[in-house]
């Protein structure tokens, strides 16, 4: 069931209708009608998988407190390493064994010795990587005392499971949502509202941008051996607006749809194609993945307290395995890289900090020097996108090859029978939109609000698409 | 709580209201067009005469010049559309009928189309625009499974097949911009591809006693028109030969033509002549069922 589907459509409103007419009585019946409609909404990808989102949630529920029961650290530290190793080992086997063994094999067919691997070829389960990590943050907080462990069962299922965030993120921390499901909601009428516009605004980047640039990107980068310079160029340009509108528009709805129930979750995105460095882009994109692994990876590996050539090597592992959470390919990994290459020289100079505040525009050389940061920073990104949109690293190589040395700039006609230019103008569009309203969470709310909820509307019906049902491209994660 | 449901309801008005408006405009734009496709300039036409019309899939969009039948005095002109089925087939047909067309014959290429009776949406997104205002469209489609939706709900054939009807289509259609679908009569010229897959296996393919043959047939009958039904040439390298067998077997009266262009020189991919096979098969067609 995906949130831009009719399935979800129904869904919604059901749930919302027993969670505040039925269910309203107290916090556990609330709690309750959240976590059967999760289960029921995991459920329609496949049931199978409810068993391992319950074993996941039992384990570290019972961990937690096994870790704050005991009466050692030695014992705390086996149950804290126990649990990692459990959850990080049903990753490992769903998502990286046969990308570890084939790896393996290829080394060793490299050096001449025959083998013939075992391959599992299991289906990923939808979410695993988000769960995983959701309940990860919650067992080693409790292993640093950050927090204690929970024992109410129905609320810490409800905070594993709760059906906006399950399948793609955002990751969510105990300390944040924990105590925000263990109280009773009551119904706000301007926080609902807000979820509304923020779920219109959300479903506008899914179906109107990201799907239409997919359609392009997909023809450039499908058929990129025939394509010209300029096309390659675009092609690139619309993958980094696919995923953008396709990431963060579910975040959107994910974040909108909580609201309804009267919960927040974490901002995961703050208009990140408008940074002005690669530093202050990784502040502004899946915000809950990349304060994650700041603070349960690259903090305990040191973090920048000891001297340069320890901040640089955490900086390579944290992009290296943010590369590698997102899937079992090298081309993943090397996206990792790339953007770990890209901070590097902000990290020398200390300068990785230089851009937290607000951009502010005015008719000054810094403005200017801004927007070409901005778009120098674009780049950057939309560079490491093609690494990240390929199939393979040589795949990508030779896009980035043919897109530098082929020269010719003449539009050309895509598989998708459009010409390649065609999009440009709803994508500036768009980008003029964010540009305007990057103070806000979302464009819709405030002055003449209804005015562009309807204009919202209108290019939903009108310029989503939809006869070629996309999937959320972070879902496979 | 009240005003928030309120507001949910102006938001679903605001939808449906858009939604009515949208149906509106695109309907009124697909309306005036008869220039960018094969659907709507049926649709849109007045009363027409000719002596042969043709149909089918791209096999026929593909395989029959019309030129050559203009040049032996005929008025012609290729309806073929690619990727169409019988069921679109059929339909182009009835709506040439309530149209008032006078047409003394009728080609349809019947081959690998006999094996299905479905509807391809690619083809059947093109008639959306005018669901509601041809009864004969109406009731050809009325069996669908979307059938209610795609007529009841405003707005949602257009965002079921935006492909075919959506945006774009609408923007071009509202600037004339034109097409070459209907260029050279209606005929589509392919090239040689030298990168074409010269094989096919179609061992898997049944031919069926299509209803929308059968149906083709009824109104030929019953509007006096000579129906030629008949196969269309494949490469060499074809599995599954046996398949024209049996279509001839379940019809005796579909002329066999599969085999009358012989050379992988004449044709553009295993099933599609390139124009110089296609300007044999349409000589051999004309001698043999026009001359004769």
């Amino acid at each position: 069931m995906f949130f831009n589907s009719l399935s979800f459509a129904i869904f919604l409103p059901i749930v919302f209708l027993l969670y505040w007419f039925v269910f309203n009585k107290n916090k556990t019946t609330q709690n309750a009608v959240l976590i059967v409609a999760s289960y029921y909404f995991y459920s329609c990808w496949d049931w199978r998988f409810l068993f391992l989102l319950v074993f996941s949630t039992l384990l570290d529920y019972f961990s937690a407190i096994m870790m704050e029961n005991s009466t050692t650290d030695k014992k705390r530290k086996i149950w804290l390493w126990l649990t990692i190793g459990i959850n990080l080992g049903f990753l490992g086997v769903f998502k990286y064994y046969d990308f570890f063994v084939q790896s393996f094999a290829d080394l060793l067919n490299g050096f001449g010795f025959q083998t013939n691997p075992v391959l599992l070829k299991l289906i990923l389960p939808v979410g695993i990587s988000f769960y995983t990590f959701h309940g990860l943050s919650y067992v080693i907080d409790i292993y640093y005392k950050r927090i204690t462990a929970e024992r109410n069962f129905i609320d810490y299922s409800l905070f594993v499971s709760y059906f906006p965030l399950l399948v793609a993120g955002p990751i969510e921390r105990a300390t944040h949502l924990l105590p925000q499901v263990k109280i009773k909601r009551h119904f706000n009428f301007e926080k609902a509202k807000e979820g509304v516009y923020q779920i219109i605004w959300g479903l506008v980047k899914k179906v109107v941008i990201a799907d239409s640039c997919a359609t392009y990107a997909n023809a450039v980068f499908d058929n990129y051996e025939s394509m010209n310079s300029l096309s390659l160029m675009l092609g690139a340009v619309y993958f980094a607006f696919q995923i953008y509108g396709d990431f963060s528009g579910y975040s959107d709805i994910a974040l909108g749809t909580s609201k309804l129930f009267g919960i927040d979750l974490l901002k995961n995105f703050n208009y990140p194609y408008f940074s002005r460095d690669i530093a202050e882009f990784w502040r502004r994109w899946h915000i809950s993945l990349s304060s994650w692994f700041r603070d349960y990876l690259y903090i305990p590996l040191g973090g920048s307290q000891g001297g340069m050539w320890m901040k640089v090597r955490n900086t390579f592992i944290i992009f290296l395995v943010s590369g590698f959470w997102h899937g079992a390919n090298w081309t993943f990994i090397i996206w990792g890289l790339l953007n770990a290459i890209y901070f590097l020289p902000l990290l020398l100079r200390n300068k990785n900090r230089s851009n937290m505040g607000e951009i502010e525009m005015g008719w000054n050389f810094n403005s200017v020097k801004a927007i070409l940061n901005i778009l120098g920073t674009f780049v950057l990104t939309t560079v490491a996108w093609i690494f990240f949109r390929a199939n393979s690293i040589s795949e990508a190589i030779g896009y980035i090859q043919k897109m530098v040395t082929d020269f010719h700039f003449d539009s050309q006609y895509l598989s998708n029978e459009r010409y390649n230019f065609e999009l440009l103008l709803l994508v500036l569009v768009f980008v003029f939109v964010e540009w305007f309203n990057r103070s806000k969470v979302e464009p819709l709310s405030g002055k003449a609000s209804w005015i562009k909820v309807t204009l919202a509307i209108m290019a939903l019906l009108a310029l989503g698409v939809y006869s070629d049902y996309k999937e959320f491209i972070y879902f496979q994660f | 709580m009240k005003q928030f449901l309120v507001f949910i309801g102006k938001i679903v008005l605001v939808l449906l209201l858009s939604a009515f408006a949208l149906d509106f405009i695109y309907t009124t734009v697909f309306a005036q067009s008869e220039a960018r496709n094969k659907v709507e300039n049926v649709i849109n036409s007045k009363p027409q005469d000719y002596d042969v019309i043709i149909l089918g899939t791209s096999r026929a969009n593909n395989h029959f010049v019309s030129e050559l039948f203009e040049k032996e005095g005929l008025k012609t002109f290729n309806y073929g559309m690619s990727g169409a089925h019988l069921f679109e087939t059929s339909l182009m047909l009835k709506l040439m009928i309530e149209r008032n067309w006078e047409i003394k014959n009728i080609i349809v290429e019947t081959d690998l189309n006999l094996s299905n009776e479905k509807r391809d949406d690619g083809t059947f997104g093109r008639f959306m625009p005018f669901l509601h205002k041809s009864e004969t469209i109406t009731n050809h489609f009325k069996k669908e499974a979307d059938f209610t939706e795609l007529y009841y709900v405003p707005f949602y054939r257009y965002i079921q097949f935006d492909e075919k009807v959506g945006f774009r289509a609408w923007y071009k259609t509202l600037l004339n911009e034109p097409t070459n679908t209907l260029a050279n009569n209606g005929y589509y010229p392919l090239g040689h591809n030298p990168k074409a897959n010269m094989k096919n296996n179609i061992e898997k393919l049944k031919p069926l006693r299509n209803r929308y043959f059968e149906e083709i047939k009824q109104i030929c009958k019953a509007n006096h028109i000579n129906l030629i039904a008949v196969t269309t040439p494949m490469c060499s390298n074809v599995k599954g030969m046996e398949y024209f067998k049996k279509v001839k077997a379940l019809y005796p009266e579909i002329k066999e033509y599969e085999h009358v262009v012989d050379g992988d020189e004449y044709f553009s991919s295993c099933g599609h002549l390139n124009d110089k096979g296609a300007r044999l098969y349409t000589a051999k067609i004309i001698e043999d069922l026009f001359k004769k």
